[in-house]
């Protein structure tokens, strides 16, 4: 009902643009006589159909569950003072099941199948009376602007303030999703820490989030320092870095300067081929072909490699992030003005004098700027990290052992069934937010760098 | 040269080597140019005379500065990029295998269009050359070079005090000036200038007309412009160059007040261009 009186809202708006655009027309001997051009005419008769309308709907989606409930409630004749709110709601859900065709846990109660006539009837009578509104309340914008259509309406100015209105919208709904993302993580964190302290979780050097399913188990309470998943993530990191940093910025700086341009056609795209590899493909490459080989050359030279390794991880995750650094240095070297360039050949220095005193200096602000994203985009990785890092929360800065990494204590605790009031569980939160935190304030300060030094050469 | 000779295409004015100024500093004999299909400079012979100022002018698209970049080599970045002929420094050849580019501009160099200082301090811009080619690193000896480039550039008592500040922050014409000072800097016998003033105000531009004309007679100096008050101020000698034919060259005095090249007079009494 609701869907249908959309598409009719939408049909009518298609036909106020060109109602609108038709009577403005009319009124004039030729187009530019008209304040705006014709279009936006068509436009504003056009917004004043969809946008009431569209208000009426989106009210009608947001407010329908609460009147339905709460009217099949009051019909179905059930004592509310009596029961618990977990009963009403059970009820609720048997009843909403029963209606959409589901079968629920009570097929048999007289009282459900009647609350369920009941919902379905005042939903198609809810969707009606809506519906009803919807054509009324765009049938009176749409003749409210049809009869202010006058040749020297503003139509252009009132256009486009709907138009930046919408694009402000918009912004603020990736604001607001960002910020719902940090509340729901929040609201979880804080109650982890009501059950672990948060200078244990943060200074503890002892992981272990198995708690006790009955009291007589042992290790009942589990352990939550969080200390050695940090440094694993670090670790990786760091090899990563190691990997992609020097790779990166030299391939994108042959590329930017030596490479002839066939070559730079066919081995750009190529090396951004790595970006579009799936992580996962990725971690049973470090798993089944890096791990053993790195484990193998350990033993034939006399080291002992696990053979899931952080340097495992690492190397490939610094494969993986390689040309997120290479695209963004090339970006940044190439938004050096070449007057830069010819005024330091022209001095005599060479390609490389040249590269390394003047050209480096200036893309500097950008050349960070990709670490600093290549950075936490590692520290983000999981599927690398699940399969080929390991799961032991071992405290160490040894890369030839097994680690594992916020990212993968956060899969492990959170797949699967999980019981949602424990500490195990919880602590999943608090890793999050951890990891939130570190990539927002790395992004911050990429951001920051960036705008200290932008003006540097103009 | 009393009767004006017929004003062909393929004509060109060359000077008599016989008179006693005619010291060239660096020769182009027959420089051809093509960017990828186009021919930008048509077999152009010109010296560029010691102590001198050249003055190259002709409307745009001449192929004045593409023969300008020539003298030091700076086309060779640009791949699709093609110079035949000869041009010598003192000379030698300087498409000759034994000369290094970064030696010959060292020895030739080069101001552009617009100021580019590097974004590093005043100091830093000046040092930079006399770094690279090893004539001092650091210390004393690096200062006085810094501090006698700029007052040659007459830059030195404007920035003395802003020496660590960028060079990006200094106005329009100084960055120019700074250019210049880092051009001297490493000492060159020739320095390039490729329409210095196009991105100046009316004072700045005069600032470094002067300076051309203080910094004359130490160095061989072509000078590429579109302003021919400003040739005829500042030049001993000009070239005239339309569609990549070099039309006419000679004293300045003689190209503005009698040229000899009628498609020159149209030029200087602004016919077109």
């Amino acid at each position: 009902m609701i869907t249908f009186a959309l598409s009719m809202l939408l049909l009518a708006t298609g036909a106020s643009f060109v109602l609108g655009r038709r009577r403005v027309l009319a009124m004039v001997e030729r187009p530019v006589d008209l304040q705006s051009l014709p279009g936006y005419y068509g436009w504003y008769t056009a917004l004043w159909c969809l946008v009431p309308g569209f208000v009426v709907v989106l009210g009608w989606m947001g407010s329908a569950p609460w009147l339905l409930e709460g009217a099949t409630l009051n019909a179905s004749g059930i004592d509310l003072a009596s029961r618990s709110e977990a009963e009403i709601s059970l009820f609720m859900n048997n009843v909403k099941n029963l209606a959409s065709g589901s079968i629920p846990s009570l097929p048999d109660d007289p009282a459900l199948l009647a609350a369920a006539e009941r919902y379905i009837e005042l939903r198609g009578r809810g969707a009606a009376i809506a519906s009803g509104f919807v054509a009324l309340f765009a049938a009176a914008g749409f003749s409210y602007a049809f009869r202010r259509l006058r040749p020297n309406l503003a139509a252009r100015n009132d256009v486009e303030r709907v138009l930046r209105l919408t694009l402000m919208a918009c912004s603020t709904l990736a604001v607001v999703i960002t910020f719902g993302i940090v509340f729901s993580l929040l609201a979880e964190t804080l109650q982890f820490f009501n059950r672990v302290s948060p200078i244990e979780f943060l200074f503890g050097t002892h992981w272990s989030p198995q708690t006790a399913l009955r009291v007589d188990q042992v290790g009942s309470s589990g352990s939550f320092g969080a200390v050695p998943i940090f440094t694993g993530t670090l670790l990786i990191t760091a090899i990563a870095m190691l990997v992609a940093v020097p790779i990166g910025l030299l391939s994108a700086i042959y590329m930017g300067f030596y490479a002839s341009r066939r070559v730079r056609a066919v081995a750009k795209p190529l090396l951004e081929v790595l970006a579009g590899v799936p992580t996962v493909v990725y971690g049973f490459f470090a798993a089944l072909a890096v791990g053993p080989v790195l484990r193998d050359v350990g033993s034939a030279i006399g080291l002992s490699v696990a053979s899931e390794s952080a340097l495992a991880a690492g190397l490939i995750m610094g494969v993986m992030i390689i040309p997120f650094v290479s695209s963004l240095s090339d970006d940044a070297i190439a938004a050096v003005p070449d007057a830069m360039r010819n005024g330091s050949l022209g001095l005599g220095a060479t390609e490389s004098e040249t590269i390394r005193s003047v050209i480096l200096p200036a893309a500097l602000p950008g050349i960070v700027n990709a670490f600093l994203l290549a950075a936490s985009r590692a520290i983000g990785e999981t599927m690398i990290v699940v399969m080929a890092a390991g799961l032991a929360a071992n405290l160490t800065a040894n890369p030839l052992e097994a680690v594992t990494t916020v990212t993968v204590q956060i899969v492990t605790l959170l797949t699967g069934d999980q019981e949602f009031d424990s500490a195990k569980t919880l602590s999943a939160f608090a890793l999050g937010l951890v990891l939130f935190f570190v990539t927002l304030c790395l992004n911050l300060i990429a951001l920051a760098v960036v705008r200290r030094f932008r003006e540097e050469y103009e | 040269m009393l009767l004006a000779p017929s004003d062909s295409e393929a004509e060109v004015i060359v000077p008599e080597p016989s008179t006693e100024e005619f010291r060239p500093k660096m020769n182009a004999t027959a420089v051809d140019v093509y960017y990828g299909d186009t021919h930008a400079v048509k077999k152009v012979d010109l010296p560029i005379l010691e102590g001198d100022v050249t003055a190259l002018i002709g409307p745009s698209g001449c192929g004045k500065s593409t023969l300008l970049r020539c003298f030091n080599r700076m086309n060779d970045a640009i791949a699709a990029c093609r110079v035949e002929g000869e041009i010598t420094l003192e000379g030698r050849s300087i498409f000759d295998a034994e000369i290094d580019v970064v030696e010959l501009r060292a020895r030739v160099g080069m101001v552009f269009q617009k100021p580019n200082p590097f974004p590093k301090s005043v100091y830093d811009n000046v040092a930079y050359g006399p770094r690279i080619h090893g004539i001092a690193r650091k210390g004393p000896e690096m200062d006085a070079i810094v501090a006698s480039s700029l007052e040659r550039a007459g830059l030195w008592q404007e920035v003395k005090d802003r020496l660590q500040e960028s060079g990006t922050a200094l106005s329009g014409g100084q960055q120019q000036r700074l250019c210049i000072a880092r051009a001297i800097a490493v000492d060159p016998e020739v320095i390039l200038m490729d329409e210095p003033c196009s991105a100046l105000d009316p004072i700045a531009t005069a600032k470094i007309e002067e300076l051309i004309c203080e910094l004359r007679g130490r160095f061989a100096i072509a000078i590429v412009t579109h302003n021919m008050q400003q040739a005829a101020r500042v030049s001993q000698r000009t070239a005239f160059f339309h569609l990549g034919e070099l039309v006419e060259y000679g004293r300045t005095e003689d190209i503005f007040t009698n040229p000899v090249q009628e498609r020159t007079r149209d030029y200087i009494t602004g016919r077109y261009g």
